[in-house]
């Protein structure tokens, strides 16, 4: 039987459903039903991933290695015995980059490419590009919650309940680790994807691609929230609105397609 | 079961009483040996501020009778039996395993969801198995309002967040903060709600606390109790651009910080945060001061707010929570039928089988050399399965009985159709 978009995709959902109801009814069934299903979801993801090797150049396959990673974050927080409530915000977002991931499978999808094609500096651009875009993904996430937080403080709401979001300290120290790790990752990936493109393969192409204006974007903006992060005085709200902006754009970046590389190359 | 409990609570018996029959433990240990010598029942006592009562239990004989027990009661508080009567209640067998498992999960109890009262169960118990007054019966029941409790405090809601306004006030800091070791706590005042929010504050283990007052003799004592730090009052300002947590808490007729004095603090403050809790009726706080980015106010409404609105939430678990209690009941009655009427069950299971072997023999001794040995396979369960179908409802309705106290004329009518007498 094939493994597909569907299997994990459903896994996923039915994970959501239990984190859902485990958030209002602590009952051992739900921890038991988002183990059980982020679980096989995992599984299921990592034989797609291994059976297809999915082209990280690709949107469908730079979508699939991110969600796989995510999976990974959300996995760990299922198994815990307190339900996390960061769980709400990173299965939805696995979710949609499933289905977006689906949505660009079938334009062509080049399978078996992890380990052939490419070279040695390919690769490394390609997971630079790629630990980049988790580290950027997890900071827009605490951005969200921080945001959300920030807004059920701010109404002086209730706090007791199952749905208890991290600190904001602690939101703003992930939003910074996050970003702190990104830029370097992303800095070397763009700088080798760029000496690649000049040296390599088409000195004489076209740079103004969608791809490349995004990526290049988005390096300038998480610069930039690291630099007002750490040398100026800005209120941490408007850097949560910052890294909403640069997690745009990473999306932006992820779903063009890549000027460079060929189909089934 | 013959199982009895009478006793009183804050909802029908006033202070004044409920402190007059509340035992302390040597009282305790003395009455539990006092029942069981002199009654020869199982008993247990739960004794605590909101409510005595006691559980007298005698499996094997006859039912206590709960009169004896006020007698016996108001007899050892020096109390008039009649005028103690009217504010003790009683509760008779299953009622007894209801309103114990309810009491053990806090449902009962003047703050529904409150977590003192599973402990203090539990402590009856100990200290009735420590004196040796419970027996098969009460060891059960106890056990088994641990389960219900434990049931309740995890499959629900109803012990979520904190109603009262000092724990309150701290989860609201716990919102904002994650790391306390390297913050400063301002404490504006000497109150006594200020204290006690203070001792929550003091757990988180602060960097420093400073203290300002009025009164420099005031804040210097608070100081030296809370290991912290006096500062003049003149030094408000400075103080309040170092802190990170405020506590204000003074007796002030007007506001001591208005929006426009804030203004130049929040500047110096620059990108850290403050969260300020104020305490003071009327309040210390220009409550325009909460920007909700940055300096976060939060005064006695809001933190009463959250509190009932905590309160209101836990009553929401209210229907499951008594649920789990009907449910954790019945299986504890099941259980305790199972427990009482296995002897009967296994004679009656016995007196069935021992008839079908007598038929059965019969039957195959006169079949036999006409049947093959898989014919006389089928033959046998079939009689085996015809006894299992038969006895099925009898023993469902005695183990079901428990739960409308008709078990011992079941039983009794059980022994008389199937004769089958008492265990010799």
């Amino acid at each position: 039987m094939e493994v597909t978009h569907l299997c994990f995709g459903a896994s996923y959902f039915l994970a959501l459903l239990g984190e859902l109801g485990r958030q209002f009814r602590p009952e051992k069934g739900f921890r038991y039903l988002v183990i059980f299903s982020g679980c096989a979801g995992l599984l299921a993801h990592t034989i797609f991933l291994g059976v297809h090797q999915p082209s990280p150049a690709k949107p469908y396959g730079s979508l699939l290695l991110l969600t796989w990673v995510l999976a990974v974050f959300y996995l760990y927080g299922a198994v815990q015995k307190q339900p996390r409530p960061w769980a709400l915000f990173i299965l939805p977002l696995i979710l949609i980059f499933v289905a977006i991931s689906f949505a660009f499978f079938g334009e062509g999808a080049s399978f078996g490419s992890w380990f052939s094609g490419e070279s040695f500096w390919g690769q490394l651009h390609g997971i630079l590009l790629e630990l980049a875009a988790v580290g950027i993904t997890l900071a827009f996430l605490a951005s969200v919650m921080y945001l959300f937080q920030v807004q059920r403080l701010k109404k002086k709401k209730i706090l007791s309940g199952r749905l208890k979001l991290l600190s904001l300290e602690r939101l703003e120290i992930i939003q910074r680790r996050c970003l702190d790790i990104s830029f370097p990752l992303l800095t070397a990936g763009v700088l080798i994807g760029g000496i690649r493109g000049v040296v390599e393969i088409f000195p004489k192409a076209n740079w103004a691609t969608p791809k490349i204006v995004g990526t290049v974007l988005l390096w300038i903006i998480v610069g930039l929230l690291v630099y007002l992060r750490h040398a100026a005085n800005v209120s941490p709200k408007r850097l949560a609105f910052t890294t909403i902006i640069a997690f745009v754009l990473l999306f932006f970046a992820m779903v063009t397609a890549h000027p460079f590389v060929l189909e089934g190359k | 079961m013959n199982l009895v409990q009478l006793g009183c609570t804050f909802r029908t018996t006033p202070v004044e009483i409920r402190e007059k029959l509340a035992f302390t433990e040597p009282q305790l240990e003395q009455a539990l040996r006092e029942i069981t010598a002199r009654f020869g029942w199982e008993s247990a006592v739960l004794s605590t501020c909101n409510r005595v009562e006691v559980y007298a239990a005698n499996p094997q004989g006859i039912r206590p009778d709960p009169y004896l027990l006020r007698e016996y009661l108001a007899q050892f508080h020096n109390l008039d039996p009649e005028y103690l009567g009217q504010y003790l209640q009683i509760h008779q067998e299953a009622d007894v395993v209801l309103h114990l498992f309810r009491v053990a999960s806090s449902l009962d109890s003047l703050i529904v969801g409150e977590g003192q009262i599973a402990g203090q169960v539990r402590d009856a118990f100990e200290i009735a198995l420590r004196v040796g007054s419970t027996g098969p019966m009460l060891n059960a029941l106890f056990q088994y309002a641990q389960k219900a409790a434990k049931r309740v405090r995890t499959e629900t809601g109803i012990t979520e967040g904190h109603i009262s306004v000092s724990s309150v006030a701290v989860d609201f800091v716990r919102q904002v903060f994650d790391r306390f070791s390297d913050k400063t706590v301002l404490v504006i005042g000497a109150g006594k709600m200020g204290r006690l929010t203070l001792k929550h504050l003091q757990e988180l283990k602060p960097k420093q606390i400073l203290i300002t007052n009025r009164s420099p003799e005031k804040a210097q004592a608070l100081a030296q109790e809370v290991h912290g730090q006096a500062v003049p009052f003149e030094r408000l300002d400075d103080c309040l651009a170092q802190a990170d947590i405020v506590l204000s808490t003074t007796g002030s007729p007007d506001p001591i910080m208005t929006e426009a004095r804030y203004a130049p603090i929040r500047q110096k403050r620059g990108a850290r945060t403050t969260v300020i809790l104020d305490i003071a009726v009327p309040r210390d706080f220009d409550p325009n001061i909460h920007d909700g980015e940055r300096t976060f106010v939060f005064n006695v409404d809001d933190l009463t707010a959250v509190r009932e609105q905590t309160l209101a939430k836990r009553r929401s678990h209210l229907e499951r929570a008594e649920h789990i209690i009907r449910e954790e009941q019945r299986k504890f009655l099941e259980e305790w039928t199972r427990r009482k009427h296995g002897p009967t069950i296994a004679r009656l299971t016995k007196f069935f089988d021992d008839r079908r072997q007598e038929i059965l023999q019969e039957l195959l001794a006169r079949l036999n050399g006409k049947i093959s040995e898989k014919e006389r396979r089928d033959i046998e369960g079939a009689f085996r399965l015809f006894q299992n179908r038969l006895l099925h409802s009898p023993i469902s309705a005695l183990v079901e009985s428990a739960r409308d106290g008709t078990s011992n004329q079941l039983l009794e009518s059980l022994k008389r159709l199937f004769q089958i007498g008492d265990e010799k």
